[in-house]
């Protein structure tokens, strides 16, 4: 299966990727801009993030609540979404519908400060703290990519906070900030968009040069706040922490700093999750699952990241009344054979085929390789790598599984946390 | 180019481009199986299950829980295979098996690339027809259920919902319960049930295997009637008794969570069936009131007021009466006056007609979302197996659309006085009672009951 690519910049800047697709009458647009959390400095924890939700509250030309109402009622989906390294804004639409989204998108590229208010700023911010606390403090386990992310990553690194932000921080964010943020990072030329379903490129194409062509380049970007660099590379001893609560069973997740996202390393560090952890016959299903049941569920996945260093983390779930120690112990097992020895041919043959399976199961939505596609120009100037990411994994060696376990998966470049049922009455048959 | 003249309109749509659900194919095999297709050849990719009648409402009181408990055992070992065989087979042809368990059915199935779809049916015929249920894999599931129930105890959002199924039916119901059973049901299961439960419910005649993808209806039929065609038996919906509400008076529940600092809500009363007559104009006036972003309880809760993240209000369809409620997780200083105002969108879509502009949005966004749902084979499937599960004539999604776009705002409000009833509202708070008790009893729509949910959840 081989997904088309055309790309072009215009002179702003943007670049823009295009991909034709006829087989069904839907159109996805989608804008990945090249900001994320780690763009925000100290005491401004969460800006990213809600800045990302003021970009729905309405532009010069589009009335407050109407940048949604507009798409619904073309009977498109519409949302966006913030992470460490980028921002990301997309819609799908009924095919005719293109002009409406590159209207509103680019209105609000271009045009979004005349309509940004303090009301609007207050009610976002009240929003926002809610889903802080629905997703994280009101939440079992809901601190998890926070507290890892800290220990995982040093005070000065910009991942050592999380995306959501402290409340303190969001109190504090002031209408002058939101509006810096924009002209600092909302510009064409930090911006990519794709376009991938049922459109013809050349209307499509004047269509873009339309809306976006007049927007002004930015200023350019300021360098990344505190010491993206991280030297030495790895964690250097290994970090624990354990938190008691109401927690019905016991977790444990493991972290670790692996290569960024685009190496080498990187897709060895994937395989090597998938050995681990990716169907019933993975080693940690059938040993900690199945065999063993010292799990009731046990995963192990890479964060696709590119500053300074990636993490690959793994999480086990306890069965209820198990001991998160043995369970840890277990896991750690695991790693150490295999950075003794990689996985076996029929194991790599296996991920290999999962992997791809995968991949085709999600290029089915047009919205999954539109996003697909801002990925990869953004992070590498290289839309038509959609066709070749298979590639890169087909050329991982077990010995290149194995020698990155060894390199990285050891206790000096490790973070340990540990949730524990709060001192559990004792059930007394 | 003038740049922002031009820009000061939204822009009119191009011409609509045509969108047609695929055609839907069945037959029925010699022992009563159905095969039911939509071929769509956009990708090299099928979409398989299988929906039996083996559902939470085919369990007695009894042994609540063993449809799931049933389901999640089909890949724990079936005909020569062992579960860890099983578990290589699948992982070599890249699928993924999925068994699920509702009310009315399970499902039990997988996505492939075509080239891998015999050698997926072949196991998928294992597991429903010849599973083995080892002891120790009865044993471990069994584990496993029990601590998804003690988990979904501790969080906020499925314990409202629990709360909410238990004071909205009356006690008799199998709707009061998680479909899955609870700590009680489940700690009494073993193999002799689970193997009981298999033979009684999952069999040939009444069920169906749906297809949708790289398939058409002879190459499925064909390989339908290789693995499937010499399995005997029947098993048809069950009976289940009359769906009644647990009371005709407004309830007020707070499910106590010490120290919570937000409140899930749950708001609303025994809802319809998937095949009411109205079902259509439902939607549309669901789709208004909170079946959307831009709907009246989104607009009003989140965007005017900041009490939350996100509400929505929704009707679970099922083969008897679901139910219908507003769902959403609030600030805690703010509970009761969410409660308010949730109760107040509802009363007022029964007291006056929507705006033609609301209807009209509303129609638009569900007649034009629905081909994004459909993208997939795995969500053209999940059509054809509500199709099947609820009787649905074939035709019934190329005219879906067509159907939507014509609902009234009179059909809307008679909907909406028919269907929706704040004044038996079940109002379910999982919160800081020490809180929200006080406001919610000024509220004066009725007595507040506090309780724990250990103890209403056993």
């Amino acid at each position: 299966m081989q997904i088309p690519t055309e790309r072009f910049s215009l002179d702003n800047g943007l670049r823009v990727v295009f991909s034709e697709d006829h087989t069904n009458a839907v159109v996805a647009v989608n804008l990945w801009y090249n900001v994320g959390s780690r763009n925000e400095a100290a005491g401004s924890t969460g800006l990213a993030h809600l800045f990302e939700h003021m970009m729905f509250q309405g532009s010069q030309n589009v009335p407050e609540t109407q940048h949604i109402a507009h798409v619904e009622r073309a009977g498109g989906s519409v949302n966006g979404s913030t992470w460490l390294d980028r921002t990301n804004y997309y819609e799908t639409l009924p095919a005719h519908q293109l002009e409406l989204a590159l209207w509103l998108e680019s209105d609000r590229m271009g045009f979004f400060l005349p309509a940004l208010t303090q009301e609007k700023l207050d009610n976002q911010r009240d929003v926002v703290k809610n889903e802080r606390r629905e997703r994280v403090d009101n939440q079992p386990y809901g601190d998890w990519d926070e507290r890892v992310q800290a220990m995982l990553y040093p005070p000065s690194h910009p991942y050592h906070h999380s995306v959501i932000g402290s409340m303190a921080d969001l109190d504090a964010a002031s209408l002058d900030d939101v509006k810096r943020f924009f002209s600092t990072y909302y510009a064409p030329d930090n911006a990519v968009l794709s376009i991938v379903g049922d459109f013809d490129a050349a209307e499509a194409r004047r269509l873009v040069e339309r809306y976006f062509g007049p927007i002004p380049r930015g200023p350019g970007l300021p360098p990344l706040p505190g010491a993206p660099r991280l030297e030495p590379f790895t964690v250097g001893r290994e970090v624990r922490d354990t938190v008691e609560g109401d927690f019905a069973l016991a977790r444990v997740y493991l972290a670790y700093r692996i290569p960024p996202f685009g190496s080498e390393d990187f897709y060895a560090a994937d395989v090597l999750t998938e050995v681990l952890s990716a169907g019933k016959s993975s080693r940690m299903y059938r040993d900690l699952v199945r065999d063993r049941r010292i799990a009731r569920a046990a995963s192990a996945f890479c964060l696709p990241i590119v500053t300074g260093a990636a993490s690959l983390m793994v999480r086990g779930i306890s069965p209820p009344g198990g001991d998160p120690a043995s369970l840890e112990g277990a896991i750690l097992e695991h790693l150490d054979a295999i950075a003794r020895e990689g996985p076996s041919a029929a194991e790599l043959e296996r991920a290999l085929t999962g992997l791809e399976a995968r991949n085709t199961l999600e290029l089915q939505r047009v919205s999954e390789r539109a996003d697909r596609l801002s990925m990869l120009t953004t992070l590498f100037d290289q839309p038509e790598r959609i066709n070749t990411e298979l590639d890169r994994y087909r050329a991982v060696t077990s010995d290149d599984v194995r020698a990155l376990a060894e390199r990285y998966l050891h206790a000096d470049n490790r973070v340990v946390l540990t949730y524990v049922p709060r001192a559990v009455r004792a059930v007394v048959a | 180019m003038s740049g922002a003249d031009d820009r000061a309109q939204a822009p009119t749509p191009g011409p609509v481009r045509p969108f047609h659900f695929p055609a839907v194919e069945r037959t029925t095999l010699g022992n009563g199986l159905e095969v039911v297709v939509a071929e769509t050849r956009r990708f090299p990719v099928v979409t398989v299950e299988l929906v039996v009648n083996a559902g939470g409402t085919a369990e007695d009181e009894g042994t609540a829980g063993v449809a799931t408990l049933t389901a999640s055992l089909l890949e724990s070992g079936a005909g020569e295979r062992t579960a860890e065989q099983m578990a290589e087979t699948a992982d070599g042809l890249g699928i993924t098996l999925d068994s699920t368990t509702g009310w009315d059915v399970a499902q039990c199935g997988f996505t492939s690339l075509h080239a891998r779809l015999e050698q997926g049916l072949e196991l998928l015929a294992d597991m429903v027809r010849r599973p083995t249920f080892p002891q120790a894999e009865v044993e471990r599931l069994r584990v496993e259920r029990l601590g998804t129930l003690a988990h979904r105890r501790t969080d906020p959002s499925s314990l409202a919902t629990e709360v909410f199924s238990r004071y909205t039916y009356a006690a008799n119901t199998p709707f009061a319960r998680p479909v899955g059973g609870t700590s009680a049901t489940v700690s009494a299961l073993g193999r002799e049930q689970v193997a009981a439960f298999h033979v009684a419910r999952y069999a040939p005649a009444g069920n169906a295997l749906v297809g949708a993808g790289d398939v058409g209806l002879g190459e499925l039929a064909a390989l339908a009637e290789r693995f499937f065609g010499d399995w005997r038996g029947e098993s048809l919906p069950a009976a289940v008794p009359a769906v009644t509400p647990r009371s005709e008076q407004v309830t007020v529940v707070v499910a106590h969570r010490p120290g919570a600092v937000q409140s899930e809500i749950r708001l609303g009363h025994v809802g319809v069936e998937r095949g009411a007559p109205d079902y259509t104009h439902l939607l549309v006036m669901n789709t208004i009131l909170g079946g959307s972003f831009s709907s009246r309880l989104n607009m009003n809760l989140r965007e005017r007021r900041g009490y939350t993240y996100g509400v929505s209000s929704l009707w679970t369809a099922r083969r008897q009466r679901g139910a219908f409620y507003a769902s959403t997780a609030v600030q805690t200083e703010v509970t009761a006056h969410a409660v308010e105002e949730i109760l107040g969108e509802i009363r007022g879509i029964r007291e006056a007609e929507v705006s033609p502009d609301e209807l009209r949005d509303a129609r638009d966004y569900l007649a034009g979302v629905f081909p994004l749902t459909v993208e997939t084979t795995a969500g053209v499937a999940a059509r054809l197996a509500g199709l099947v599960t609820y009787g649905l004539p074939s035709e019934y999604y190329q005219n879906y659309r067509e159907r939507i776009l014509v609902v009234t705002a009179d059909e809307v409000l008679q909907a909406a006085r028919r269907r929706l009833h704040p004044d038996r509202a079940v109002i379910v708070v999982a919160g800081d009672a020490d809180q929200v008790r006080a406001p919610l009893e000024a509220l004066g729509i009725g007595p507040v009951e506090v309780v724990d949910p250990a103890e209403v959840l056993d």
